[in-house]
């Protein structure tokens, strides 16, 4: 883990990071400090996904940490971002078209679900991960996939929202999504991702990965299982998030009310 | 009690039998029906139970020759299959038949006629299933049937057969009756009820039907393909041939698990009435209990293969499944907090019910705790197949199954009936099956340690297995014993209980607002329903809880019936599709396969010439809806007409497809891309066969009139299901024709 050449300290990544963090500070102001947490949080992750063991190793030989940088970017970052963004200044803007389009659930859906799917059929996954141009591509469509799809559950547009029950269903059905691709990749006999199997040695690891177990089977395993397990647990989370939102929409009224006696053992 | 039900009750015993029994069998009530449900899991309780009997006989001394090796395996297959399917499910259905209607405000379900055809189509699956022992083999592949055993080489009589038919039709009847439940509770609540507000039974019990929805098609896949393999020659599941064995396990499984939740959440619904009521106290934490509730459906998905790590999954796979395993605990803890913590501080009455609903809380964390262990993969390995196995899902089962709903029996007893049940039978009772209970069972945790095995026929003498097992089997007759004084109880109390009256618990839910037992109707008024607990608010109005809490408001808007009922259908014959479509894509993705294969043997362009048939069909059919909407029945006419025909030329296309195929002698029992390509295509053209016919039913309303505006939801319903063939057919034409994946 601490071998310098599992990191990539050197990456273009950082001009992300500081266009994504002037860009912020330039449009949001006031800052919030919940919000500028979020925000902060998004940048770490695509910062760390890029320079850490989990950027290299994804970069042509574990398909595994390929799964993991996969995710953040969709799931995570996304999610991020949308909580980051200030509901009363989006409150104000005229509705343009693209928000319009992402309004509608089941785009959203598609892209979330569509680009796991999309990017995990074998002859594109080993394209992105041969080619810079085409990886950077799937890094760039993943963010605005996890985007769309996140909109209809965190839009800072309070209209834009699914209503609690309808979001249940939404990442529910999300849930069974990448549960069958998770369980296809897991149990399948084919090689998902055919870069991964037999990797350029360019740090001298391979045979080092082999010896802690990591042998291309069991790397496309933990892969399939990490497609699998994590989303629907934060899927779940969200659904249990949604769920006490959808038990107290009355919240603000509740202080107003009297407090209730302390109900003694007699009464009946 | 009142009048009407003494007179009511009076005039049953003056008829006659037969003038009794035709308003049971042809009832459409669901209070009747109901207790159908419950009359039928009580006979085979009686059976199954007499089969665990037996088998406790046969194991109480070592080297027994009791019951023949061949009887045994028969016994505990068929004491599995019983208990499961036709003790546990009736009875939560029962239960669940009974009483949401009342507890929502509503006067029936959703879809009454329904509700018989559920009822009557799993009596009849039970029959099927009892049948097998007049061909002189009963089912003996054990509950799970585990591929080889259970394909035609290693089981060639019918046994297996029946098993697997009277599976499925009791599956289609626990799919249509968790769906009718579901449409009810969305659809049919009473103004004032927003979901919020509805009693934690009903919330549970709708989760517990989602689960079933979800859970049931992986059997009916697996039924389907596993009678294919026995009746056709396919070799899904038989590895000699090509198939694939663990697939049988991983099929089963991702039934079999949720199935485990699909009877401890009713029992959790029950609890979460029973225990408030008898603390004199609202339930702890409602939202916990009832998040909770969602998160034990999704996650029962994701753990099905913590009962296969003896198979060999592999390091990866087995570090997750177990994981998972742990994570599931967590949300059923949680209840136990809830239901703990609302006993606490309480006024608490040990009724009967509330006894049985103590010793449940306690032996079901016995029972979950032994789950826990056998999450981490080397417990399971050393324990799998022990009598600690046995205990450990006796432990969960018979608490959740048994001693829950001995609990509901004395709780709801009363307003099932109008009578009260002895409370001194009652404490008799459970004391009888508390010490049978755990003599017999606690005992195999002991037993399994030791290593002995499960569903082996008799055992060596080797030290203390001769005595613990005496032990396990002399304490069977205090739960025989129980259960008599159970059914001695109801009769006695039939004939001369105490009147109940409304609601002789004080209970706070709305089936107590109506007299005991209710009227055909239900209700003849509801109070208001201004929170969870509305006869708490009106019997102490100025405690009332809306007045201390608040809840979401009611919007008064309810989902259509028919389309709610039409998602959910398809919901579940998408998952029956998916698995389908996964052994296609499993067993065709090896690229050793002898014989014909997708790109040698399939005709794409012309096949796509008849997709795009079936396609338009959708189209037209939305040109029908439109036209009926617009009150032109000839518009209407004409496009379902084009519809039905467009739909008739694409099962043409599939017979032409079919001759071709076998004419090059490609037939379901040529190789596994046959088998897979056959299965999944005439399980398709079934879909479309028969939506076609419903196609047709409306047809023929239409040219006779009929179509009154009341009629469009049952349209719309119907082309949901018609789009969703179509989309089926998509992925079908990409999966199997062009070869994506």
């Amino acid at each position: 883990m601490l071998r310098a050449e599992l990191w990539n300290l050197n990456s273009p990544v950082w001009i992300v990071a500081a266009v994504m963090m002037i860009n912020y500070m330039l449009l949001f102001r006031p800052i919030n400090v919940k919000r500028m947490l979020a925000i902060l949080s998004a940048i770490a992750l695509i910062v760390l996904v890029f320079i850490s063991p989990v950027g290299v190793l994804a970069d042509g030989y574990l398909f595994s940490a390929h799964m993991v940088q996969h995710l953040v970017l969709l799931l995570l970052v996304p999610l991020l971002i949308l909580i980051s963004l200030p509901s009363e200044r989006f409150q104000r803007l005229r509705t343009s078209g693209i928000l319009r389009g992402n309004a509608t659930p089941i785009i959203g859906w598609i892209c979330g679900i569509g680009a796991m799917w999309l990017w995990h059929i074998p002859s594109l996954c080993s394209a992105a991960t041969e080619s810079t141009g085409i990886g950077l591509l799937r890094d760039a469509s993943l963010v605005a996939a996890g985007l769309a799809f996140w909109w209809p559950v965190f839009s800072p547009r309070q209209e834009q929202r699914l209503d609690p029950l309808a979001g249940i269903v939404y990442l529910f059905s999300a849930c069974l999504g990448c549960t069958l691709l998770g369980v296809y990749i897991t149990f399948t006999t084919i090689s998902v991702c055919p870069a991964f199997t037999n990797p350029t040695d360019r740090i001298n690891i391979v045979g080092h990965l082999y010896d802690l177990g990591l042998t291309p089977t069991v790397d496309q395993h933990l892969g399939g299982l990490l497609m699998w397990v994590p989303p629907c647990m934060l899927y779940l989370s969200v659904i249990l998030f949604l769920l006490s939102r959808w038990y107290s929409t009355m919240d603000d009224r509740l202080s107003l009310l009297p407090q209730r006696p302390v109900q003694a053992g007699s009464q009946l | 009690m009142t009048t009407q039900a003494i007179e009511s009750t009076a005039a049953l015993e003056t008829t006659l039998p037969r003038e009794r029994l035709l308003p049971w069998v042809a009832s459409v009530d669901h209070k009747q029906i109901g207790i159908m449900y419950m009359l039928l899991s009580v006979i085979f309780l009686i059976i199954g139970g007499l089969e665990a009997t037996l088998i406790r006989i046969q194991l109480a001394i070592p080297n027994n020759t009791f019951l023949s090796p061949e009887m045994f395996n028969q016994l505990f297959t068929m004491h599995g299959t019983t208990m499961v399917f036709l003790v546990g499910m009736p009875l939560v259905t029962g239960f669940a038949n009974y009483l949401i209607p009342l507890m929502i405000g509503a006067k029936d379900v959703a879809f009454p006629r329904l509700n018989a055809m559920s009822f009557w189509i799993l009596a009849f699956g039970g029959v099927l299933l009892y049948f097998s022992f007049l061909t002189g083999s009963a089912p003996n592949a054990g509950w799970f049937s585990y591929a080889p055993l259970s394909t035609k080489p290693y089981s060639s009589l019918l046994g297996v057969d029946y098993w697997i038919i009277g599976l499925a039709v009791m599956g289609v009847g626990s799919i249509a009756g968790a769906i009718n439940l579901i449409t009810t509770i969305l659809c049919l609540r009473a103004p004032g009820m927003s979901l919020q507000r509805v009693p934690l039974y009903v919330w549970i019990m709708l989760m517990q039907s989602l689960l079933v929805v979800l859970a049931i098609p992986p059997l009916n896949s697996a039924l389907a393909l596993l009678y294919i393999d026995r009746s056709l020659g396919a070799a899904f599941f038989e590895p000699a041939r090509g198939g694939n064995a663990v697939l049988w396990q991983h099929f089963f499984w991702l039934f079999g698990h949720p199935e485990v939740y699909v009877f401890a959440l009713p029992s959790f619904a029950v609890i979460s009435e029973v225990i408030p009521v008898f603390s004199r106290k609202p339930i702890y934490g409602y939202a916990f209990v009832a998040g909770s509730s969602v998160a034990i459906v999704l996650l029962s998905y994701g753990v099905w293969a913590h009962h296969m790590f003896a198979v060999g999954l592999g390091p990866a796979a087995e570090i997750f499944f177990a994981a998972m395993t742990l994570l599931i605990a967590i949300p059923t803890g949680i209840k136990i907090f809830n239901w703990t913590a609302t006993m606490w501080g309480g006024s608490i009455r040990l009724t009967t019910a509330m006894l049985f609903a103590i010793a449940f809380l306690i032996q079901f964390v016995i029972g979950g705790l032994t789950g826990v262990m056998f999450a981490s993969v080397p417990v399971d390995w050393q324990l799998t197949d022990t009598y600690f196995v046995v205990a450990h899902f006796h432990y969960v089962l018979i608490s959740c199954i048994v001693f829950a709903f001995f609990a509901a029996v004395y709780y709801w007893f009363p307003k099932m009936t109008g009578r009260m049940l002895s409370e001194r039978l009652g404490k008799l009772q459970f004391w009888l099956w508390l010490i049978g209970f755990n003599g017999t069972f606690f005992v195999q945790h002991l037993l399994g340690l030791m290593g002995m095995p499960r569903r082996v026929y008799t055992y060596a003498d080797l030290p203390g297995w001769g005595l613990l097992n005496a032990v396990s089997s002399a304490s069977v007759v205090f739960m025989i014993a129980g259960t008599l004084v159970l059914l001695w109880n109801i009769i006695r109390s039939l004939q001369h209980g105490s009147p109940a009256g409304n609601n002789p618990w004080n209970a706070y839910t709305l089936e107590w607002a109506t007299t005991s037992p209710p009227p055909p109707e239900n209700f003849s008024s509801l109070p208001e329903i201004k929170s969870r607990r509305p006869l708490w608010d009106l019997d102490n109005p100025e405690l009332a809880d809306w007045k201390f809490s608040s809840t979401p408001e009611d919007t008064l808007s309810r989902p259509t019936k028919a389309k709610t009922f039409a998602w959910l259908f398809v919901v579940s014959e998408a998952i029956f599709f998916v698995l389908l479509l996964a052994s296609y894509v499993i067993f065709n993705s090896q690229t050793d396969q002898q014989g014909p294969t997708a790109t040698t043997a399939l005709n794409v362009p012309r096949t796509a010439a008849f997709t795009v048939f079936l396609l338009a069909s959708s189209a037209t059919f939305w040109l029908a809806e439109q036209g009926l909407r617009a009150g032109s029945r000839i518009r209407f006419l004409t496009s379902l007409g084009v519809t039905i025909i467009l739909g008739v030329i694409f099962l043409a296309g599939q017979a032409i497809e079919y001759k071709g195929l076998l004419a090059n002698n490609i037939t379901i029992d040529r190789n596994l891309f046959a088998s897979t390509f056959f299965t999944v295509t005439s399980f398709h053209a079934l879909h479309v066969f028969g939506g076609l016919v419903a196609l047709s039913i409306f047809w023929i309303f239409g040219q006779q009139k009929i179509l009154t505006p009341r009629w469009h939801a049952p349209v719309q319903a119907v082309g949901i299901y018609w789009h969703f063939v179509d989309v089926v057919w998509i992925v079908v034409f990409s999966i199997i024709y062009l070869g994506v994946l």
